[in-house]
């Protein structure tokens, strides 16, 4: 089965998406991570205004199964998040692009931008 | 090296995902852990359970043996009856928990996934020492383990077998032919649902059966069911995992197995139990319920006013009451029902109240 990949996000090895507006970075996982985790069924989100540095433990889905940690793709500080998965979290499932984003970071340094993957590149590693 | 189920090639035509379980490389879901729960508790699902193992008790003496190394009289188990019972160390703690079916002459005694040498060898030591004319064997690599589970399971199987199914009563098991395939029936199972559990030693004619049981449960919309929704169906129902609810070494009694233990009978580990009994002091499987949103895992700590009270040992979120739930070793005196506790997940405390078991009642299908 493909997976959605769409032109205009970036790209982590992790399976996350990020699309860069100005000086914000929308997070979310990829169409491939969430049929892989199926069935999320809970999302524990960081709190607005903490400050994460790249790598950092940035937010955690769970499935029925399984207990996944998302780490920051890049360092910033956490300006909203999509508080409607704390009543639907499948909608990381549903729609993992659009109503299933997780978490808008500021950008702290735009020179990690530079180590994200284009379409291209993230779809010959899936 | 990772053991395959002789049905691997079937769950990867229906497009099993795979995770490695005691050994064997076992579907852990086909369609999504959801569905397939929902699936068995409304209709009916279909299980390869052949990471199980099977070992035979032969001998003149196999009753014996059964009565010195379980927590049953076997003697009281009719033949064509099964039981759940578990073998014990000395001390008092599980070496496993299983099922033995009396089948004529001989024991067919159904122990956990990996634990087959273990078992066996232990069964022959007792044997021995004690002069009693009964062999273990272990077959487990010639049978393949099919469940068949939830309310449909009967109408579903009934369609492949001439013996009226509704005479095979709750645990009575039997040799059979389905539809041209020798098996052991027993009305048993793992998720608490109507079910009936097949022992098959042809492999071949084990796969043809597979197929068929699809077929015949088509018109309910069976589906085959991976290990995950076992899991899952098995904690809303509060039956223990030995890898979980027996890990470091617990007695019956921790885990709250009382209702299987037969005291009229000599058996290996009574007298730990019986001073445990009496000391009373012990942790007990608990069953918790989530009152806040989260989901208690294998290992999370459990609190009382900030103070350690106990540890999960199963947990999941409940597909049918979708609310968080574990199994936890509580200490004595922090269990009675309706208590707020708090489980204690990524450091932060998630309140769970003391519930009776099953988290999920019979017929829960027939209210939803």
């Amino acid at each position: 089965m493909t997976k959605e990949i769409r032109d205009d996000l970036k790209y982590t090895d992790a399976h996350e998406w990020l699309k860069i507006i100005d000086n914000t970075a929308i997070i979310g996982i990829t169409d491939y991570a969430q049929s892989e985790l199926t069935d999320i069924v809970f999302a524990e989100l960081p709190e607005v205004g903490k400050e994460l540095i790249k790598g950092d433990e940035l937010c955690v889905v769970e499935s029925v199964k399984s207990v996944s940690e998302i780490y920051a793709p890049i360092s910033g500080k956490v300006v909203r998040i999509n508080e409607k998965l704390e009543d639907t979290p499948e909608m990381i499932n549903e729609s993992p692009y659009d109503d299933g984003w997780l978490v808008e970071l500021e950008i702290k340094n735009k020179r990690e931008l530079e180590d994200l993957l284009d379409a291209g590149s993230y779809k010959k590693r899936i | 090296m990772l053991l395959k189920s002789p049905l691997n090639d079937i769950h990867k035509e229906f497009r099993a995902k795979f995770k490695e379980f005691a050994g064997f490389e076992m579907p852990i879901q086909f369609s999504s852990i959801k569905d397939e729960h929902l699936t068995v508790r409304k209709t009916v699902g279909l299980f390869d359970v052949s990471h199980m193992s099977n070992v035979w008790i032969t001998g003149k003496d196999a009753e014996k043996l059964l009565t010195l190394t379980t927590l049953e009289d076997a003697s009281k188990i009719k033949d064509g009856m099964s039981q759940y019972t578990a073998i014990l160390r000395e001390d008092g703690t599980i070496i496993d928990d299983t099922i033995f079916m009396h089948l004529g002459e001989k024991y067919m005694i159904i122990p956990n996934a990996g634990m087959s040498d273990k078992v066996t060898e232990w069964l022959n030591k007792k044997s021995d020492e004690h002069n009693i004319c009964a062999t273990a064997e272990n077959v487990s690599r010639d049978y393949v383990i099919l469940a068949i589970q939830g309310p449909k399971s009967r109408d579903t199987l009934q369609k492949l077998i001439d013996v009226d199914l509704k005479k095979v009563g709750f645990f009575a098991c039997r040799f059979i032919n389905i539809s041209d395939v020798e098996c052991i029936i027993s009305h048993t199972g793992y998720t608490g649902e109507l079910g009936f559990e097949l022992q098959i030693n042809n492999l071949e004619k084990a796969k043809k059966l597979f197929y068929k049981i699809l077929e015949a449960g088509r018109e309910f919309d069976i589906k085959p069911i991976g290990l995950g929704a076992r899991d899952t169906l098995r904690i809303e129902k509060c039956f223990l995992l030995a890898g979980n609810e027996f890990e470091g070494g617990r007695t019956p009694l921790e885990a709250i197995m009382s209702w299987v233990i037969d005291w009229d009978h000599d058996f290996i580990g009574k007298d730990s139990l019986l001073i445990q009994k009496e000391m009373g002091d012990y942790y007990r499987l608990t069953c918790l319920e989530c009152i806040d949103k989260g989901i208690p895992r294998h290992g999370c700590e459990v609190q009382n006013e900030g103070k350690k009270i106990g540890i999960v040992s199963s947990g999941t979120l409940s597909p049918c009451l979708n609310k968080g739930l574990a199994m936890a070793y509580v200490h004595p005196e922090f269990r009675e029902k309706d208590r707020i506790l708090d489980v204690i997940i990524r450091g932060k405390q998630v309140k769970a109240k003391v519930v009776k078991p099953p988290f999920v009642k019979k017929d829960w299908y027939k209210q939803n």
